[in-house]
């Protein structure tokens, strides 16, 4: 488990986070989106009083639509402890993991980091989006104590006054507490603790308290008003479910809304806790590569991928993608062409799973997911343009993320950018790149004296 | 001052610290493609090999690959930097490439004593192709290859003749094979005049003739005008030709090396495989006309720029994809415009230069996009280009991230792909999705089997989402602020993008 204030360590050493001191204008949540926009390092965003350090793009950023060393997994995958350069299948696995049922409660409490603080949720400095009145505070996390145990879900919300928040959650939770419960939110949570509220919020898995849940044994935690909360926390406020709730339709929502049914809840903030210097994630919304959407694109992805490999007795596939580039209406996926077909069942199965999007783009499994440039190029030169680009008949269900107006229905593409199975060796057209277009001891040679000739790159990220 | 040759080009590319002069000995067989190749998949300097080692004579030539190929995040950079343009931002290079190319400027001859390509004149049975390091590119490829050669030709409606690109194999000391696709104004030409009458027809193939004259060999330029004059604008001066030594085309004065010849009538030699801008060995071999050699004439100690084929696709640039982006996309939108379409911008999709347009457009009328698509798969588009897709005219097409977010929100798979002409159109047999017999070996270079072509209306008619938030002031400022914390300001899409606003 890595608290996030290590988190952020390791990304600082990776050399992929920028600091700025607060500026009184712009707002931060305009700086981070830049920062996103640019596909930009982490933003974190210090001050020398009783505010929060703020910090966006821990999540978010990276379109891997350029050559470099950063992935759109890159940063989440450190923070789940994959590895300092996570593979993105290892980064998937790992998700899905956190999701795991267990046969027995498995939890190591441990005393909590945060402690008693005067401040008011207001004086903790929440960034104010240019287009709103109130502070936001996004990426949180909601605890609902039960008997049975502790449920997690996705929180945000505005701050109205000094102790006041008006939030939204997933529906599926709302049937865990009343009116006059307390319940928790905890801000600056380990990775694998908000990676997996979004991965049981999105796939729909919110009625297993998190004690039966792999992240139940792999995050400590400890027991608060409202329920288990991470200990590394670095803010975790006390509160209870005030009686209205308030009309919000023109309120901005967490990219899991577009997924899953939230609800407005007003929270009576009753009691905040800060670690010392207490830093916490936050992200501007429904700007492209925000944090949450791209937490939401990795969980889905691994919810997929963890299906597809389940389904055949065999795992053919090798990754699948939701770019967030393309705001989750296009999945790709790179598969082993296990027969001719192959590639029609495996779009429709992946159809059938989720209905984020309506067009799946299916290609060989020597594609890398960290060269999604190849990618986007054997979309068009792989794909014969009437043959390889396939539609369904108008009267499948209307996807859920494209914004086209549609009434109910509608068609199903998926691309075929794969060699056909019945094509003879002889068709299959050799791919020029370094390896095999040159034999491999001019390929050392020329590494060995790379410098020497005048290039400043390292030959060997290649 | 824009650069008016080739030498003055690497000054530029010198000053900016963009090359690198390799002094040890390096083979043309492989070894400077696989160097050239490494350094444009990590967008290094580009190389210029000093010593070329197996070369036959005394020339001393050198090769350098892939000197046009662009920064990737920048690929107009050089160019901007050698015509006077702003290279900041895509948008405003394309205007500033746009009004260059209205303003064309009708060449000037020289003399021969006044040409450096004259430097050194041999002809008859002393030119010799062995002369010089064709480099043998890759693995499998059929043989050593010319392929940043400008192809002069004659033009019955223009004075100076037509230029385009054709790569070219080398095979002895008098004859190569051209590839010459129908379809393209040249080998039109070449099949349907020439080879009906049996004529040869006179050609110079110009080796290092500098940026302006590659950029409009990659043009299409309209019938009766002449590549040259546009060359000429983008410049800023007139270009310099010279008098070739054995037929009436003139060639450019500077150029590093001009070999003069006939395409032969009924004749062909092997072309191919090679691997070429789709990123794949494209084969089977086939038959192509032959280049019988008449004259060489060349600087001293010329360059020999050449292409890695092949590797301007996914994230890397070469100078093919750069000269599409660069030359290609300026051209296109302004044809498009003087054809009467209200178009903001066209280039090319950056990770397969050749076969994916985005064309950001306001659909002026119902069916306007069907035949915008149509215009230009039945003109310009309709060899290379297998799909266009439109975008709102807001967005700027040279953003990978606007078109893909287009594609994936806008693109209703119900309403807004089109198949054009399914199976009814050609095509070169350069791709990969067709099967050897597919491509068979038509006379003419063209596929056996005709394809189809698509189109994708990717426009969000006013639905787009936010791109960003806060009002202009507030964006500027946020990334003053993050320029100072450490973000290279190059990373930013300027503010006066397209599509910034939002």
């Amino acid at each position: 488990m890595t608290a996030f204030r290590s988190h952020l360590e390791f990304l600082r050493k990776t050399d992929d986070c920028c600091w700025l001191e607060r500026p009184d204008s712009p707002s931060p949540q305009v700086i981070a989106s830049e920062a996103l926009r640019a596909d930009g390092p982490v933003l974190r965003c210090t001050t020398n009083d009783a505010r929060v350090d703020l910090v966006a793009g821990v999540y978010g950023g990276v379109d891997g639509l350029s050559r470099g060393n950063r992935f759109p997994w890159s940063r989440l995958g450190i923070g789940l402890g994959v590895d300092q350069e996570p593979e993105y299948v290892d980064v998937l696995e790992a998700i899905t993991d956190l999701g795991d049922r267990l046969d027995e409660h498995d939890v190591t409490y441990v005393e909590r980091a945060a402690t008693a603080t005067d401040p008011s949720v207001r004086e903790l400095g929440f960034p104010t989006p240019p287009d709103g009145t109130w502070p936001r505070l996004t990426l949180g996390l909601l605890s609902v104590g039960t008997d049975d145990g502790s449920y997690w879900t996705p929180i945000h919300g505005t701050v109205l006054d000094d102790n006041t928040i008006r939030a939204r959650v997933p529906d599926a939770i709302t049937d865990r507490f009343a009116r006059g419960d307390v319940v928790s939110v905890a801000l600056g949570v380990p990775a694998e603790a908000l990676t997996a509220t979004y991965l049981l919020t999105v796939t729909d898995r919110l009625s297993t308290p998190i004690e039966e849940r792999r992240v139940g044994s792999t995050v400590p935690v400890i027991p608060t008003g409202g329920g288990l909360v991470p200990s590394s926390s670095e803010v975790v406020l006390e509160a209870e479910i005030a009686d209205q709730q308030p009309e919000t339709r023109s309120e901005k929502r967490e990219f899991w809304e577009r997924i899953v049914d939230g609800t407005t809840l007003t929270l009576d903030v009753t009691s905040v806790f800060t670690r010392d210097d207490a830093v916490v994630p936050f992200t501007p919304l429904d700007v492209p590569l925000a944090d949450d959407l791209q937490l939401v694109a990795l969980t889905l992805a691994a919810q997929l991928y963890d299906r597809a490999n389940s389904y055949w007795g065999i795992a053919p596939v090798e990754w699948l993608l939701l770019p967030a580039s393309g705001r989750l209406g296009v999945c790709v996926v790179s598969t082993e062409m296990l027969y001719a077909g192959f590639e029609w069942q495996l779009s429709n199965f992946l159809f059938s799973f989720s209905n984020c999007y309506d067009t799946v783009v299916v290609v060989d499994d020597e594609a890398s997911p960290r060269d999604l440039g190849q990618v986007l190029a054997d979309i068009w030169v792989k794909a014969h343009p009437s043959r390889d680009w396939l539609f369904s008949e108008s009267d499948a269900p209307v996807a859920r993320l494209p914004t086209y107006s549609r009434d109910g229905t509608g068609a199903r593409l998926y691309v075929d950018a794969t060699w056909d199975p019945r094509w003879d060796e002889e068709y299959i057209a050799p791919r020029v790149s370094l390896t095999e277009s040159y034999p491999p001891n001019l390929r050392a040679a020329i590494r060995g004296s790379w410098s020497e000739f005048g290039f400043d790159t390292d030959p060997e990220e290649l | 001052m824009s650069v008016d040759s080739f030498r003055t080009f690497l000054d530029v590319l010198e000053r900016g610290d963009a090359i690198t002069r390799i002094t040890d000995d390096v083979s043309w067989d492989l070894e400077a493609s696989a160097i050239t190749m490494l350094a444009n998949e990590t967008d290094d300097r580009i190389p210029v090999f000093e010593s070329v080692r197996n070369q036959r004579s005394d020339t001393n030539a050198r090769l350098v690959g892939d000197p046009y190929r662009g920064p990737q995040q920048c690929p107009w950079k050089w160019f901007g930097h050698a015509f006077d343009l702003p290279v900041d931002s895509g948008p405003a290079y394309y205007e500033g490439m746009i009004d260059r190319l209205h303003e064309p400027l009708e060449p000037r001859m020289v003399s021969a004593a006044a040409a450096p390509c004259k430097e050194v004149v041999r002809t008859g049975d002393d030119a010799s192709l062995l002369e010089f390091p064709w480099p043998y590119i890759h693995q499998g490829d059929g043989g050593r290859y010319a392929t940043l050669a400008t192809l002069v030709a004659p033009d019955p409606n223009s004075e100076w003749g037509s230029w385009s690109r054709h790569r070219t194999m080398i095979h002895d000391s008098s004859q190569a094979s051209v590839l010459l696709l129908a379809g393209e104004q040249v080998p039109n030409r070449y099949y349907f005049e020439y080879e009906r009458d049996d004529e040869p027809m006179p050609v110079a193939l110009t080796i290092g003739a500098g940026p302006a004259v590659e950029s409009t060999a990659e043009m299409w330029i309209p019938v009766g005008r002449s590549e040259v004059s546009f060359a000429g604008g983008l410049r800023g001066s007139p270009v310099e030709l010279v008098e070739c030594e054995t037929n009436d085309l003139a060639v450019p004065a500077t150029a590093e090396i001009v070999i003069e010849g006939r395409v032969m009538p009924n004749e062909r030699l092997d072309e191919g495989p090679f691997g070429d801008y789709f990123g794949y060995m494209n084969g089977p071999r086939r038959s192509m006309p032959v280049l019988e050699v008449d004259a060489i004439t060349h600087r001293r100690e010329p360059y020999v720029p050449f292409c890695v084929e092949g590797s301007g696709v996914g994230y890397g640039e070469n100078s093919s994809s750069t000269l599409a982006i660069a030359a290609g996309g300026p051209d296109a939108t302004l044809g498009l415009r003087i054809a009467g379409f209200d178009v903001e911008l066209a280039a090319p999709w950056p990770f397969t230069s050749r076969t994916v347009w985005v064309i950001a457009v306001d659909r002026a009328y119902p069916g306007a996009l069907h035949e915008l698509a149509n215009f230009i798969f039945t003109t310009w588009g309709m060899l290379h280009i297998d799909f266009f897709v439109f975008v709102d005219s807001d967005v700027n097409p040279l953003s990978p991230r606007a078109v893909i977010e287009a594609i994936a929100l806008h693109a209703d798979p119900a309403t807004d792909f089109h198949q054009f002409g399914v199976e009814r159109m050609p095509k070169v047999p350069l791709n990969i999705y067709q099967t050897p017999d597919e491509k068979g070996s038509a006379t003419v270079g063209t596929s056996r089997t005709k394809t189809s072509k698509a189109y994708i209306d990717a426009c969000a008619d006013g639905d787009r989402p936010a791109q960003g938030i806060g009002d202009r002031d507030a964006r500027e400022r946020a990334r003053e602020l993050l320029v100072e914390a450490g973000v290279p300001e190059t990373a930013f899409e300027p503010a006066h993008t397209t599509g910034a606003e939002r």
